[in-house]
């Protein structure tokens, strides 16, 4: 009953939107034309899970500025496309967005393979692009500026884990991983950061599809590792682990966040699991935009890519206004100057930011997903990580560094 | 709007392309290739690489030619034996080997990152606006070529040899057809118009990745052969263009659905899609152009 109570009052919302509307022309043409922004999310396919909620934390911050007065007196329109998790549909959500909607700027795109086809359309036509995809290649395109994005690179990653291994008395690390876009660059920096420290690695690209993984695991073992790192997904590094324990291997066990997650630990024996480490990106919990986007909307603890769109959307609505123009080379030009200026106003939503801009005072933004500050290439300068343990059933925090 | 209509187009004339190839295979020959992403992936990559490895573009397009029609002869030779459901299935898994191929074999490939970068012909030259229309116009022309020639191979006796094959094999080869020639000269031809597909769109979007041929696009392809007209050429490419005005035309029929949030429109544009085929299937299950088969000559009678 109340999932039917939840629809028609999702029901009843929309129609009293579409009806508040129909009366907005009058005004809005008083004001000017709206400003167009386009969000580029899963929201079918692979990446189906996270897309819907990306889309509702910018439709929240979209609103919460419209409620405020809008940008530069104009409000804010969003327009939101389904990439179908496909570089094939994407391409023609883009194409939509950019030649039909006329976008200023397009934020969300989650696949790198969706972000690189998306990508040449958008220098190209001038729009501005803001991503949550981690492949390496994304920010060597020849993008002149017209893309950031949110999401640690795997040079980063890759380092982190390498590092951790070390900081742990791993002087063998072995990395175990199907083929993902980031795989190579992953294992190329786990080895940079543990030759830099006189270790060895060695690694294995395997078959996520595979029931069992004895031969890969006696293979693995051969190397005779302090350490193994499972760069897999849930359910094959679940299988992964199984193996391990049942051939015998007590070394060090390191994972990422979004595979050794409370799902996995609470589907293996307590002992296949235990102790394992997990390394992920972190949000910036704590932080006050963190608390605000929870609040915004409603989800207990938000996935890095909703942390992330929810910054993207902040900074652009706030470059929109320093530039005092809404094309996507001005967004481009100016998003440096909110997300980073030196001895700028602190602010961690648009509201405050636009407030301060209107005030004529530099603005950095610090935000859900952390500082939010872009090297000239378009990454992200720095980003914090989570480190968590299994232990005993149970994901327990180490450290944020 | 104008360069979204141009881009639409020309996606319509790929996907023409690929209509005709499955029309070829399928509508004539009777034999069933779920493998169609497959060979399309064939043609982009041979076409991306050649002209990476600094060929010209012609050369490119020539070489995705030759790729697809022999990957096309060795998948027939490896599915001599089978019909059907069967062959269906061999097709499908074969499209899942192309994908996995360009998926793991980086040296070549490039792996998950794809190749960008692919070289647009003419673009430097022509900007990026004129470079639309003369893509479009392009892409266009090689559809009227290859519809203008399955056509005639449709009403030459080669093609009702085909289609004598699609009715009952045995039959045919006891006119004295020789079917395996036929089979393997169909296949080869309808995976190199797959694979000129495949270098066309590459050329196009001047990127592919194995993230492209996903078989969701063999799926479009039979909707629009299925709806355009199985067996008639005409009816492919008609089929190709309706699929695609049509799965662009849902995103601008779910903005007029008020009170649904943005994961509702998307899956009611994949519904309505679903539903579209029920339709024509239900309303129309030879297609909206169908086959037209020749009535067979009457006999002189003789006094």
């Amino acid at each position: 009953m109340t999932a039917f109570t939840t629809d028609r009052r999702t029901l009843l919302a929309g129609a009293a939107a579409l009806a508040g509307l129909s009366a907005l022309p009058g005004r809005a043409l008083a004001q000017g034309a709206p400003i167009k922004i386009g969000t580029l999310t899963p929201l079918t396919g692979a990446g189906g899970p996270y897309g819907p909620v990306m889309v509702k934390a910018v439709k929240a911050v979209v609103d919460e500025v419209n409620a405020a007065g809008g940008v530069l007196g104009r409000k804010v329109e969003l327009i939101s496309e389904d990439d179908q998790t496909s570089p094939e549909a994407g391409v023609r959500a883009a194409r939509k967005l950019i030649d039909v909607d006329k976008v200023s700027a397009i934020l969300g795109t989650w696949s790198s393979a969706v972000t690189t086809a998306v990508a040449p359309l958008c220098w190209e036509s001038k729009t501005f692009l803001a991503t949550v995809s981690g492949a390496d290649s994304i920010t060597q395109l020849p993008h002149q500026g017209y893309l950031i994005r949110t999401q640690p690179n795997t040079t980063l990653q890759g380092r982190k884990f390498g590092e951790f291994c070390i900081a742990e008395k791993a002087k063998r690390v072995f990395f175990l991983s199907p083929q993902t876009p980031f795989a190579k660059s992953q294992f190329d920096n786990i080895t940079e950061a543990v030759k830099k420290a006189g270790g060895e690695t060695g690694s294995l690209i395997y078959d996520d599809k595979k029931p069992a993984y004895r031969s890969e695991v006696d293979e693995v073992l051969r190397f005779k590792p302090d350490a193994i790192i499972f760069g897999g997904y849930t359910p094959d590094t679940a299988v992964m682990l199984k193996d391990a324990y049942r051939a015998g291997y007590t070394g060090l066990k390191v994972a990422f966040g979004y595979a050794v997650n409370q799902k996995l630990v609470e589907s293996v024996p307590a002992e296949v699991v235990d102790k394992t480490f997990t390394i992920a990106p972190s949000p910036a919990e704590g932080s006050k935009a963190y608390a605000r986007l929870v609040k915004m909307i409603g989800v207990a603890s938000p996935d890095p890519y909703t942390t992330q769109v929810y910054d993207q959307i902040n900074l652009i609505l706030m470059a929109i206004a320093i530039a005092g123009d809404t094309s996507g080379t001005a967004i481009k030009d100016a998003v440096r100057k909110v997300s980073q200026a030196q001895g700028g106003a602190k602010v961690d939503n648009a509201i405050d930011g636009l407030k301060a801009i209107a005030a004529k005072q530099p603005v950095d933004y610090d935000g859900a997903s952390g500082p939010c500050d872009f090297t000239e290439t378009g990454d992200i300068a720095d980003c914090q990580f989570r480190y968590e343990q299994v232990q005993g059933g149970k994901l327990a925090l180490v450290k944020i560094a | 709007m104008l360069s979204y209509l141009i881009f639409t187009l020309t996606l319509c004339a790929i996907y023409g392309l690929l209509a005709l190839s499955l029309n070829l295979i399928w509508g004539s020959a009777g034999l069933v290739n779920l493998g169609l992403a497959g060979f399309f992936a064939v043609g982009a990559y041979a076409s991306a690489l050649a002209t990476g490895a600094g060929a010209p573009v012609l050369i490119g397009w020539g070489a995705a030619l030759v790729v697809g029609a022999a990957v096309g002869l060795v998948v027939t030779f490896a599915t001599l034996r089978l019909r059907d459901d069967y062959l269906a299935i061999v097709t499908l898994g074969f499209a899942e080997v192309i994908r996995l191929v360009a998926l793991n074999e980086r040296w070549l490939t490039n792996g998950s990152d794809g190749i960008s970068g692919i070289k647009a012909p003419l673009k430097a030259e022509l900007g990026t606006q004129n470079f639309a229309w003369f893509y479009l116009g392009l892409a266009t022309l090689v559809l009227v070529i290859v519809w203008a020639l399955l056509r005639r191979l449709d009403a030459s006796p080669y093609g009702r040899a085909l289609k004598a094959i699609r009715e009952d094999q045995q039959l045919a080869a006891f006119a004295g057809k020789p079917v395996l020639r036929f089979k393997l000269q169909a296949f080869a031809l309808s995976a190199a118009i797959a694979a000129l597909a495949g270098a066309l769109y590459a050329h196009f979007q001047s990127y592919v990745s194995p993230d492209h041929f996903q078989p969701l696009i063999t799926i479009y392809i039979f909707l629009a052969v299925t709806a355009g007209g199985v067996g008639r050429p005409s009816g492919a490419v008609l089929g190709a263009y309706l699929v695609v005005i049509f799965l662009e035309a849902t995103r601008f029929i779910t903005e007029w659905v008020p009170g649904l949030q943005p994961v509702q429109l998307a899956a009611t544009r994949e519904m309505l899609i679903g539903i579209a085929l029920i339709l024509v299937l239900h309303l129309k299950p030879q297609g909206i152009l169908p086959e037209r088969i020749p009535k067979a000559p009457v006999p002189p009678t003789t006094a």
